[in-house]
């Protein structure tokens, strides 16, 4: 369709685009700048050139903060991905009555993690909580603990909350996906003798593939960018032992006033996260030009 | 004809093919219960004193006695956040549905100069983390006196939303047929008349799935809500509660009472839409 004058598109354009510029566009571009400053939050401020970025690489804290996400990155893999994807099986051989079984596991995705890391504080809490509640109900005292003040407890406490909230999700996801699999495809291979299980690996999991992809995908970018839960739990603590990049940014910038600093930080995340995206993409692409050669 | 055969068959289902089947229902009875389960016991315990909550965190409370909530409600000032949420959750979604469908508009339906350019801006947007600006917008808000006033949560909001609403709803109108827009311009239409009475009806879907997923993410977004709103006045439902939890942080049944008035809407509402929020939430990640 051609405008009635050549500005219409661009004033069409004009809203989006200058809350977009405003809001993220300059603060992008004015947070990598300070990262090659000293500033404090207040005030003066000189540029050190890549001084905070020289730091940055031998904070002993901020790699420890990567060591944790990537074991949360891990756990989560298994407790919201590859759990949701068994939950999607198994409610995919199930064919009816699943609605009340997706509105308990799906409820909490609704909620705000506040609410949920305010509840799982209590579930985990020593006293009353429900996890050594249960425990000692069964016999097992021994086992119960201060899950969250424990350094060797404290980040899998907190990926499985992840679990609880994000399995349901994926198993969303995983279960529309799996709809799409053509009936006689497991027709076919149920008539040459093949059982659920092996239906379900060997037929269904290669044909949602791509949905599969994008999950792991949403799950490793999605913690990386994860916050809520973490400074509501813990804040880092114990001694560092659920220190992700994000609570250690957000207490350099807003905590420590070491503005520059916290910017590198900053810097620096966002490229590993465009990394991981970009190396998802291009890994997608060669696969997919693999397929085509075959 | 395979479909008939299929459906006669049903009934017949051998006992050794039953019973996994009932072990199925039987273990996702038991996963849905496990997954429920903390709520539950959220629910009940916001009944119990905190006695009770200590001596016996199992049991039933020993009366069903609801002015608890009216407690938690009034005490946590739980109504004053929740009308802060509905106010930017509601700002936020109209501008992003208004602007997104705008821009959309813009780029399904029309050629012009630096097209592509813009919509790699716009979708730069989909990539970047939140993380790689908020440091220097929190010093822009200062410096231009928005921090702890309710644009301070509108405007990011806004920004973060668009390009994802923008981006979906490009994809819903580019599968609209060119004919019917070309027939509106014969007909003499404007390029606001076309966008307000052929674009935006058509779009009626799409809106409403960008419009569900962009009031979940803003109802729930806690991290630019705790930097740039310290007044208490105007503090959203994740930030309230969160104020509230450390004031009253040994007053265990009120906590729970909160929690539960919080929570009880969000699922009878996701019940009562379900089908809307998957696919709302399902598109918005799936991208």
């Amino acid at each position: 369709m051609k405008a009635e004058k050549p500005w219409v598109p661009i004033l069409f354009l004009a809203p989006a685009l200058a809350f977009f510029i405003f809001a993220v566009l300059v603060p992008m571009v004015a947070t990598a700048g300070l990262s090659f400053t000293n500033w404090s939050g207040f005030g003066e401020f000189t540029f050190v050139g890549f001084a905070n970025y020289v730091e940055l690489a031998s904070d002993d804290i901020f790699a420890k903060s990567f060591t944790n996400v990537l074991l949360y990155i891990f756990a989560t893999l298994i407790l919201e991905v590859l759990v949701g994807l068994c939950l999607a099986g198994l409610i995919s051989v199930q064919k009816s009555g699943s609605l009340w079984f997706r509105v308990a596991l799906f409820a909490p995705v609704m909620l705000p993690m506040v609410v949920v890391a305010v509840l799982w504080s209590f579930i985990y809490n020593p006293d009353f909580g429900l996890v050594n509640g249960a425990l000692t109900a069964v016999g097992l005292e021994d086992f119960t603990r201060i899950w969250l003040g424990d350094p060797d407890t404290a980040l899998l406490a907190i990926s499985i909350v992840s679990g609880w909230v994000f399995s349901g999700f994926f198993m969303v996801i995983f279960y529309s996906a799996l709809q799409q699999v053509p009936g006689e495809l497991s027709e076919a291979a149920r008539l040459d003798g093949a059982n659920e299980w092996q239906i379900f690996w060997s037929v269904k999991i290669p044909f949602i593939r791509n949905a599969i992809e994008v999950g792991v995908l949403l799950c490793v970018t999605g913690a990386f960018q994860g916050f809520d839960l973490f400074f509501v739990l813990t804040n880092g603590g114990p001694f560092n032992a659920t220190e992700i990049p994000t609570t250690l940014l957000v207490r350099t910038v807003f905590r420590n006033a070491d503005v520059g600093y916290g910017s590198a930080m900053a810097v620096v995340l966002t490229l590993v996260i465009l990394v991981v995206g970009w190396m998802f993409v291009r890994i997608r692409k060669w696969n997919d030009q693999k397929e085509l050669r075959r | 004809m395979t479909k008939e055969i299929y459906l006669q068959r049903r009934p017949k289902i051998a006992l050794h093919q039953r019973v996994p089947r009932l072990l199925v229902t039987l273990g996702l009875s038991l996963i849905a219960l496990i997954y429920a389960f903390p709520l539950l016991w959220m629910t009940v315990s916001g009944l119990k004193t905190n006695q009770q909550i200590f001596r016996e965190p199992f049991a039933l409370p020993e009366t069903l006695d609801f002015s608890i909530w009216v407690e938690a409600w009034q005490v946590g000032n739980i109504g004053q956040y929740a009308l802060n949420s509905a106010i930017t959750t509601s700002v936020t979604v109209v501008v992003i549905l208004f602007a997104g469908s705008a821009a959309a508009f813009a780029f399904s339906r029309y050629q012009f100069r630096g097209r592509g350019a813009l919509m790699g801006l716009l979708s730069l947007g989909l990539l970047l983390p939140l993380q790689s600006y908020f440091i220097a917008q929190s010093t822009m808000f200062n410096a231009l006196y928005i921090t702890n006033t309710r644009f301070a949560l509108i405007i990011p909001y806004i920004a973060m939303g668009l390009p994802l609403a923008t981006y979906l709803l490009t994809v819903y109108l580019k599968a609209l047929p060119d004919e019917l827009f070309e027939a509106a311009r014969m007909e003499g239409a404007s390029d606001f008349m076309i966008y307000r009475l052929i674009a935006m009806p058509l779009l009626k879907p799409g809106l409403a799935t960008v419009g569900i997923f962009s009031a979940l993410t803003s109802w729930n977004e806690f991290l630019l809500a705790l930097l740039y709103i310290q007044d208490d006045a105007l503090k959203t439902i994740p930030t309230g509660l969160l104020a509230f939890s450390s004031r009253y942080v040994t007053d265990y049944g009120l906590l729970f009472a909160a929690l539960t008035i919080v929570t009880l809407p969000m699922i009878i509402i996701y019940i009562a839409f379900n089908k809307q929020i998957v696919e709302g939430l399902t598109a918005g990640s799936l991208k």
